[in-house]
């Protein structure tokens, strides 16, 4: 099947972007010239360049057309992995971690552990980051070609190539500088080029109300049906909602993943960082007016027959609700629209796998090739090996991507591996900052087990091993969903990680106060807002950003 | 040091171009290139084609590119 035709003044659009990325890379070469440039854009960044790179970095084009095709199937709850999934961890992070990352000026989140803990417990997390970042970039790198392939009839091997080469380009030649640049680039193109077709939805539904009107009561509403697990479309209680992806997923991820947290590293001081997380929240939670609103626009259409969807390719008993967003614009846009929607959605993808690659370059080089193989390294090697880096990624991620061609359920893996290193992570990280005793041998094995908990329930799902008991008891649920047993795997993890850290600790010989100035709470200065004008405090940003949110989540109650 | 070699200098030591800047030629172009294709291009057959949507999606994506190349000039002036 292939929905969409090109027209030439689509193509032009879509080689404007390739070049325009390239030429902006090129540009940014003359002014990476340090570590602190390449891996850090110079730590020179505004709050709205850096927050909005912030959001950017994880506004991937698989978040966008994964979540408007799930929104098919869980209706109004995807809101909450923008609302409840994101903000409070957002504003958690300005307001109370920020200050312990951003002023020990480390490069990375693994640079921290190192600092509060030893290198043991940053080689485990620097590894399982490295890895972790580029199997998603491959598998973003796949999935790409396969939206690509599925709906434009693209040859598979020309879009991975064409994109990666572009990506290896100009994330070489301009380190995060670029990645932030391109970040910004896509984020406005997703805007402009995606937001309309939820506009024409809304128009040829007849308004908000029609689309919001006449929804299964499972799929209509964000809290009201949360009591009991078996009322709701996603199968999940409110107290797994509120503690799995509202505190331990979310505060997981935008917290302690390196991904989006390098982004407020690059801010060009402490108020700015502070901000960043804060002011990417406000656009993080406008995204549902494109990603829910569509999903429902296209819910409804496809109920009314209008909206026929194509067979999942990977799995040929299912339909594919992730074309979605693809269907739509093929529906309602005209010729040059097309070529735009198309450019937002691979412009999306690219940027997605850019941050992967940025990421990954600086972990690998400053926390295990200067760590483990050249201690002594100087700046301008360790630059020159970050350029290498970002080459031999971009190749990597190529290789992963052709394996997921092979084998389509080493996806389910790759996708899973989030939860098995965020999740404990948070529980590491919460605890070496807000707590001095903590010691260094604590964390790590608290990691290890955590990590090895959450593999272990998703294997354990995976493979049917785990009885309808032990699932109830693990889930509270008697029929969890996908999303249901990942939230409760991050929680388990969490929970065993927080429980062992906190016992072998009274046990080991914790880090004296000295050790510890500028790394944990009491022991580090707290930023001082009363000589700042209101309008630019991180506290009153963060005030708005949750009223802004709580009325969000009362209308939609 | 030959005139070339200076320049090149102290561009590098400079700031670049703000993101603001390059945000707005992009879309500025992209607006142009929308509308171009309402007033050139063979017509599509989509849905409420009867709305004109690149017509005021094009104009607003202008407006937009416009607005964001005057804050990213006027930043490099500061």
């Amino acid at each position: 099947m292939k929905a969409i035709t090109l027209a030439p003044i689509d193509w032009l659009i879509i080689v404007l972007y390739f070049a325009a990325i390239i030429a902006i890379g090129l540009y940014l070469r003359r002014f990476t010239r340090t570590g602190n440039d390449f891996f850090l854009a110079g730590r020179k960044n505004s709050s709205w360049v850096a927050g909005l790179a912030f959001l950017s970095a994880n506004l991937g084009a698989l978040e966008i057309l994964g979540w408007t095709g799930g929104t098919m199937k869980y209706g109004m709850f995807v809101s909450h992995f923008y609302w409840i999934g994101a903000v409070p961890a957002m504003i958690f992070l300005g307001l109370y971690m920020m200050p312990f990352y951003y002023s020990s000026k480390i490069h990375s989140v693994p640079g921290y552990l190192l600092l509060r803990f030893d290198e043991r417990v940053r080689l485990l997390n620097a590894i399982s980051f490295a890895v972790m970042t580029l199997l998603m970039s491959g598998i973003n790198l796949y999935l790409m070609a396969l939206v690509f392939k599925v709906l434009l009839g693209w040859d598979w091997h020309v879009s991975m190539w064409i994109s990666a080469a572009a990506i290896g380009c100009y994330i070489t030649l301009g380190g995060l500088l670029s990645a932030i640049f391109t970040e910004i680039v896509q984020f406005f193109l997703i805007w402009f080029g995606l937001f309309l077709v939820s506009i024409m939805g809304i128009m040829e539904l007849g308004g908000v109300r029609a689309v919001l009107s006449g929804l299964p009561q499972s799929m209509g509403r964000l809290w009201a049906t949360t009591g009991d697990p078996s009322m709701n479309a996603m199968g999940v209680h409110w107290f797994a909602l509120v503690m799995g992806l509202g505190f331990i997923m979310s505060f997981g991820y935008w917290t302690t993943d390196f991904l989006v947290v390098q982004r407020a590293f690059s801010s060009k001081d402490l108020r700015s960082a502070r901000m960043t997380p804060i002011t990417a929240s406000f656009f993080k939670m406008a995204l549902p007016f494109i990603v829910v609103v569509a999903g429902l626009v296209a819910y409804k259409l496809n109920v009314a027959g209008l909206l026929p969807f194509p067979i999942d390719p990977n799995d040929p008993s299912k339909t594919w609700n992730d074309a979605a967003l693809p269907l739509l614009i093929a529906r309602y846009y005209p010729v040059g629209l097309v070529g735009l929607g198309i450019t937002a959605l691979l412009a999306g993808f690219m940027a997605g796998q850019a941050g992967n690659v940025s990421a990954f370059n600086t972990v690998w080089t400053y926390d295990i090739y200067r760590a483990l193989i050249k201690k002594d390294a100087s700046d301008a090697h360790l630059v020159r090996v970050g350029r290498i880096t970002t080459v031999v990624g971009i190749f990597l991620s190529i290789a992963t991507a052709y394996l997921a061609m092979q084998f389509n359920t080493i996806m389910d893996y790759i996708q899973a591996i989030f939860s098995w290193v965020n999740a404990p992570l948070f529980a590491t990280m919460l605890l070496g900052m807000f707590w001095k005793r903590t010691t260094s041998k604590a964390a790590f094995w608290g990691l290890s087990a955590g990590m090895l908990t959450s593999f272990a329930i998703f294997i354990g799902f995976k493979f049917d091993l785990i009885s309808v008991g032990l699932a109830h008891a693990l889930t509270l649920s008697a029929n969890p969903s996908d999303m249901t047993r990942n939230i409760w795997q991050a929680i388990w993890a969490w929970l065993v990680c927080v429980g062992l850290t906190v016992g072998i600790s009274f046990f080991t010989k914790p880090k004296t106060d000295a050790e510890l100035a500028g790394l944990v709470k009491g022991l580090t200065p707290e930023p001082d807002e009363r000589a700042v004008p209101l309008l630019a405090r991180p506290t009153f940003w963060a005030a708005v950003a949750l009223v802004v949110f709580v009325a969000l989540n009362v209308y939609f109650w | 040091m030959t005139d070339g070699k200076k320049k090149q200098g102290a561009a590098a030591t400079g700031e670049p171009l703000p993101i603001w800047f390059f945000v707005g030629v992009i879309l500025l172009v992209y607006g142009l290139l929308v509308l171009a294709a309402y007033f050139m291009a063979a017509p599509r057959e989509t849905v409420l084609a009867s709305t004109k949507p690149s017509l005021w999606w094009g104009t607003i994506i202008v407006v937009a590119g416009g607005i964001l190349l005057g804050i990213g000039l006027k930043a490099r002036q500061q």
